[in-house]
């Protein structure tokens, strides 16, 4: 290293190189061109291996990224994606159906949809209809899954009663929750229907998809004992405030009388990512990013999506408290608990919701009642 | 004192007990060691391994002693604090309790080794500044770990032992005190953390760029400053219009540092007794750019 100035120093100069020095820079200038095209290589190279993984990853996928309300899949194609094996209807039970019917026009035996959907449910023709476009089509399964082909009016099956119960938690959460879902003018309603939970499955929601999926149940640290399930005894037990209607099922942002302790706040995110995995959005889909608990964002406009997501909250509760333990499972050892993936499977719009299925209309005394009357939350609206 | 040099230069075995690395040639001084031992230095090694043994005894816990997950999932392995419900009271070892007896263990050895380097900079004969700056970083760790759970009643506030934890805890945090980007103490501290990183890179490289005017070598420098020091003020002086001396350089950097660290320890206590939500306190101080209705004062209407 130079340490005597030079001899040769032109006046006036601030900085003079000898040759060693300049061949050192230039070598320094090369070598940083040379590392920052390598390194935009791997980038370009890292976004090119990746991109096709893309349409798998739903997470802040731009394809359900969507606040007007939009389904962005339908259920068919969605099944396809995913290669659900489906059931065709067989020609064995096509066969017995136009023999039942021809014999017994008018239905026998049928005690929901008729209570739900009004007396053109009692012709057998209607029935089947609806049997083939949202039971077969939402299970994926033929009619002798659930019915005696020689007598389709039986309950021999327990699928079968399992079904009617699971049809009449269909058109009571649609009534109580689903059409009260607060929601801006123009934005579509849906419906559930069998396909919305089922998704071409007839077994689909159990403890060993759980063990597979651990973000889409909700479950964080990939399986490890620190771990949380949407539905704890916590949130189980909030109801709505009988005052005023209002309900904080996870206390997260301080005041002065919030206890000490970051474990609702740790509950409270796990509960978050799981619902940006179940519905494929970043947190400011339904958040302002400078304020969480605020439902508005700078510019005064209102998340709905926050609204929505609380009200939902409140379906879920519903589900696991009122129906889950009513609806007579096959085996209710092995099925997981409802949670928001379970329906929306991450999208915004979930597949299976339908726009066109009929809806139902209030019933004085369903064959199933709560077991506990929740109280809807009081909505929040702008 | 002088009893104390005597041993060492009598000690020919100890003085000796050095190695060099030659590939740190151009960029270190090659020579390693010798390393003082100390009773302090004892302590704290025998504190910090204990720390150490417990967090991962925990790790080990948590995926059933098998060694492969134990790779897997060691970012994501953490021992955890007691829960609320336990307040600062000590918990049951399965329930925060190895989290306690590590985090108590993790702090005194921290404090040993503060105090190991007092004592070696006193024996040197030197300003004890390095350990005074230490303080201020063992604040921080004290503020975060200790001052704050204490003030709120729960150890649960603090963070857990692990990487995930912490990044998880910071996250928690910030969220459960409203935003911690707009806690002006963090602001303080995030400018000072910056700043650090900007006068360093500066003061790097201003020194290594008058080491062909052999003014590279500080001390001197600062007791009869020559042509480089002159020129690498300039430099500044044409730059931005003021510059600092050989000594004052470093006196701007152990501010700069201690801001960031001492204001980063106030934002953590103060959350929670004095301010609970700091989005409200910026709607309140005027600097949320939220909707504000004209002609009200309601803080509410910053956001709702």
């Amino acid at each position: 290293m130079s340490t005597q100035p030079m001899e040769d120093t032109p006046k006036g100069a601030i900085a003079v190189y000898d040759e060693k020095q300049a061949g050192i820079l230039r070598l320094e200038a090369f070598g940083l061109v040379a590392v920052s095209i390598v390194v935009l290589g791997l980038v370009v190279f890292a976004f090119l291996l990746t991109k096709g993984l893309a349409s798998t990853y739903t997470y802040r996928g731009e394809h359900t990224y969507n606040y007007a309300g939009i389904q962005m899949t339908d259920i068919n194609a969605y099944i396809q994606a995913k290669k659900v094996q489906v059931q065709p209807v067989s020609a064995e039970a096509l066969t017995a159906y136009n023999a039942w019917a021809t014999a017994n026009p008018k239905t026998v035996n049928v005690q929901v949809l008729n209570q739900y959907l009004g007396d053109d449910y009692n012709n057998t023709g209607t029935v089947f209809n609806y049997m083939i476009n949202y039971f077969s089509g939402g299970l994926g399964v033929s009619c002798e899954y659930c019915h005696n082909l020689q007598n389709f009016a039986a309950y021999e099956l327990p699928q079968k009663t399992t079904a009617k119960n699971m049809l009449v938690m269909q058109f009571e959460v649609n009534n109580k929750w689903i059409n009260n879902v607060p929601r801006p003018q123009g934005q579509p309603l849906y419906q559930i229907q069998c396909a919305t939970c089922h998704v071409g499955a007839p077994k689909n929601w159990n403890k060993a998809l759980k063990a597979s999926n651990p973000a889409a149940f909700g479950i964080e640290g990939g399986g490890l004992p620190v771990s949380y399930d949407m539905l704890d005894e916590q949130l189980l037990k909030t109801r709505p405030d009988p005052q005023t209607g209002d309900v904080n099922y996870y206390k997260v942002t301080a005041t002065k009388d919030t206890p000490a302790g970051l474990n609702a706040t740790y509950r409270n995110q796990n509960q978050m990512y799981h619902q940006t995995v179940a519905l494929g959005v970043g947190c400011d889909f339904c958040h302002y990013g400078g304020y969480f608990a605020s439902y508005y964002v700078e510019n005064g406009s209102f998340k709905w999506p926050k609204s929505q997501a609380r009200h939902m909250i409140g379906m879920v509760q519903d589900l696991a408290i009122n129906w889950w333990p009513q609806v007579q499972f096959p085996a209710p050892e092995t099925v997981a608990q409802p949670n928001c993936y379970m329906c929306h499977r991450g999208y915004v719009v979930p597949p299976g919701a339908s726009n066109t299925a009929p809806q139902p209309a209030q019933v004085s005394s369903p064959l199933i009642k709560p077991l506990e009357e929740l109280p809807i939350p009081k909505p929040v609206t702008p | 004192m002088a009893s104390e040099i005597t041993r060492v230069e009598s000690a020919d075995w100890r003085i000796n007990r050095r190695f060099y690395l030659k590939f740190l040639e151009g960029l270190a001084d090659t020579q390693i060691g010798p390393l003082y031992v100390g009773v302090w230095g004892i302590f704290a090694l025998v504190f910090f391994a204990i720390t150490v043994f417990v967090i991962l005894f925990g790790y080990l816990q948590q995926v059933g002693y098998n060694p492969i997950l134990f790779v897997r999932e060691f970012p994501v392995l953490s021992v955890e604090p007691p829960p609320p419900s336990y307040g600062l009271k000590l918990a049951p070892l399965a329930e925060g309790g190895y989290w306690q007896i590590a985090t108590f263990f993790l702090t005194l050895s921290i404090v040993f080794w503060l105090i190991r380097i007092w004592s070696r900079a006193i024996a040197n004969r030197l300003r004890p500044t390095v350990p005074i700056v230490f303080s201020a970083a063992i604040f921080l760790y004290a503020a975060i770990y200790i001052i704050h759970p204490i003030s709120m009643g729960a150890w649960n506030e603090a963070p857990g032992h692990g990487l995930r934890a912490q990044l998880v805890w910071a996250n928690a945090f910030s969220i459960k005190y409203g935003n911690f980007y707009y806690n002006p103490f963090h602001m303080v501290s995030i400018f000072g953390l910056l700043g650090s990183c900007l006068l360093l890179a500066m003061h790097g490289a201003t020194i290594l760029a008058v080491t062909r005017l052999n003014a590279h070598r500080e001390i001197d420098e600062a007791e009869n400053s020559t042509e480089g020091t002159h020129r690498a003020q300039l430099l500044w002086r044409w730059v931005m219009g003021f510059n600092a001396t050989a000594t004052s350089i470093h006196t701007w950097a152990i501010a700069i540092a201690v801001v960031s660290m001492v204001a980063g320890a106030l934002g953590v206590i103060f959350s929670g007794p004095v301010e609970p939500d700091w989005f409200q306190w910026a709607c309140r101080a005027g600097i949320v750019p939220g909707v504000i209705q004209p002609g009200t004062t309601n803080v509410a209407a910053c956001l709702r």
